[in-house]
């Protein structure tokens, strides 16, 4: 009877004790935000700015990232980005001959720019990351806004934003004129990401 | 003094244009020889950006100018040219309208191969005539050397003819392109 008893209690403990491992899963698995491999042929990492007074557009051909995105987990959310600088295109073999230079990316010292974010909230129009953005060993706050569009397996990341690119020490020197170069540069983030 | 031209004067259009342009030339020049030479700097920069503004700006006064030539009447030349003269001051003529739309499309394309924007004056950036190549570069930078040698021989028998005019000959060649009384 006790036997019976106890098998039976061992049972019950059994069972709740796996109904609780159960109903606590759901619960694991939204407070790891998901994590997202960013489709690199379908997105872009790059930049416009101007040269003379006149609009360019540049891109990054090689960056990768730690890209983990829940819209209903944004506290677990995170970007960690990495741009090889030495990559940069503009599609002008004579201005991309000098962008690697010391005065601009200086890329034999710093072969690598980061934006690590610190926190990931919602706005009204969308999202904005709030992160670090580290160039040249310059490390500077810079918040992304961004909209974010899950579909399916798939997402799409949209943000765009202004920064300074004397802040960070892009093209210093004679190179530091806005007439040669503005000092505003937009920074545009078109992503295609899948879980 | 007339808008338009007559059989024997250029009007007020073909001179204003004339003056223009041939500030216009002058400057560009000036400025493409002082900024090549530049040692890298702000400086040489604007020089760049400006010249490349009053390039184009001169091309759409040179096309302003041919479409003017074309629904005027074109003054007579004075009839104390020979016919060998006539001759060669139409060849004169006939290459500066080539150079002077030669000169800013070279420069064009030389911006639009290095795939550099082009803002003229800071108002409108206008699109790139061609895709990047670096080739193309290369072969439109000889020729808008070229060419700047070509129209500065060209523009020194042209000064030099008009004043040739003026002062040897006492014709009203010269005179007829300034807003004067003729005598």
């Amino acid at each position: 009877m006790f036997r019976l008893r106890s098998r039976a209690a061992g049972r019950l403990l059994l069972g709740l004790g796996l109904a609780v491992i159960v109903s606590a899963l759901p619960t694991v698995a939204s407070s790891a935000a998901t994590e997202w491999a960013i489709v690199h042929d379908e997105s872009r990492l790059g930049f416009e700015a101007t040269q003379q007074g006149g609009r360019f557009e540049g891109r990054f051909e090689d960056f990768s990232a730690d890209m983990r995105f829940s819209a209903d987990d944004l506290a677990a959310s995170r970007f960690d980005v990495t741009i090889a600088t030495g990559s940069v295109n503009t599609g002008s073999s004579q201005r991309d001959a000098n962008l690697p230079d010391a005065e601009w990316f200086n890329t034999d010292a710093f072969p690598e720019a980061y934006y690590v974010t610190r926190e990931i909230r919602a706005t009204p129009n969308g999202y904005e990351a709030v992160g670090d953005l580290t160039i040249r060993d310059n490390t500077h706050e810079v918040v992304l806004p961004f909209t974010w569009r899950t579909e399916g397996e798939r997402a799409e990341m949209d943000g765009a934003v202004t920064i300074d690119r004397v802040r960070f020490g892009v093209g210093q020197g004679e190179w530091r004129d806005p007439s040669v170069a503005g000092h505003a540069v937009e920074v545009v983030v078109d992503l295609t990401l899948e879980r | 003094m007339k808008i338009r031209n007559t059989r024997d004067g250029w009007g007020a259009g073909a001179q204003l244009l004339h003056w223009l342009i041939a500030a216009g030339i002058a400057t560009a020049m000036l400025l493409g020889w002082i900024m090549v030479n530049l040692p890298n700097s702000a400086t040489k920069f604007e020089l760049y950006a400006l010249h490349k503004s009053l390039g184009i700006t001169i091309l759409a006064l040179v096309l302003l100018r041919m479409a003017w030539r074309w629904i005027n009447v074109v003054p007579d030349m004075p009839g104390t040219l020979s016919p060998r003269e006539q001759k060669l001051a139409g060849a004169g003529h006939m290459a500066l309208y080539a150079l002077m739309l030669l000169m800013p499309l070279s420069g064009y394309v030389l911006n639009s191969a290095a795939n550099f924007p082009l803002n003229v004056f800071g108002l409108v950036q206008i699109p790139n005539l061609t895709p990047e190549s670096e080739t193309l570069a290369d072969v439109a930078s000889v020729m808008h050397l070229a060419f700047f040698w070509v129209l500065a021989a060209v523009l020194v028998a042209h000064i030099g003819a008009a004043l040739r005019h003026h002062f040897v000959l006492h014709d009203d060649v010269l005179r007829r392109m300034l807003p004067v009384r003729r005598r």
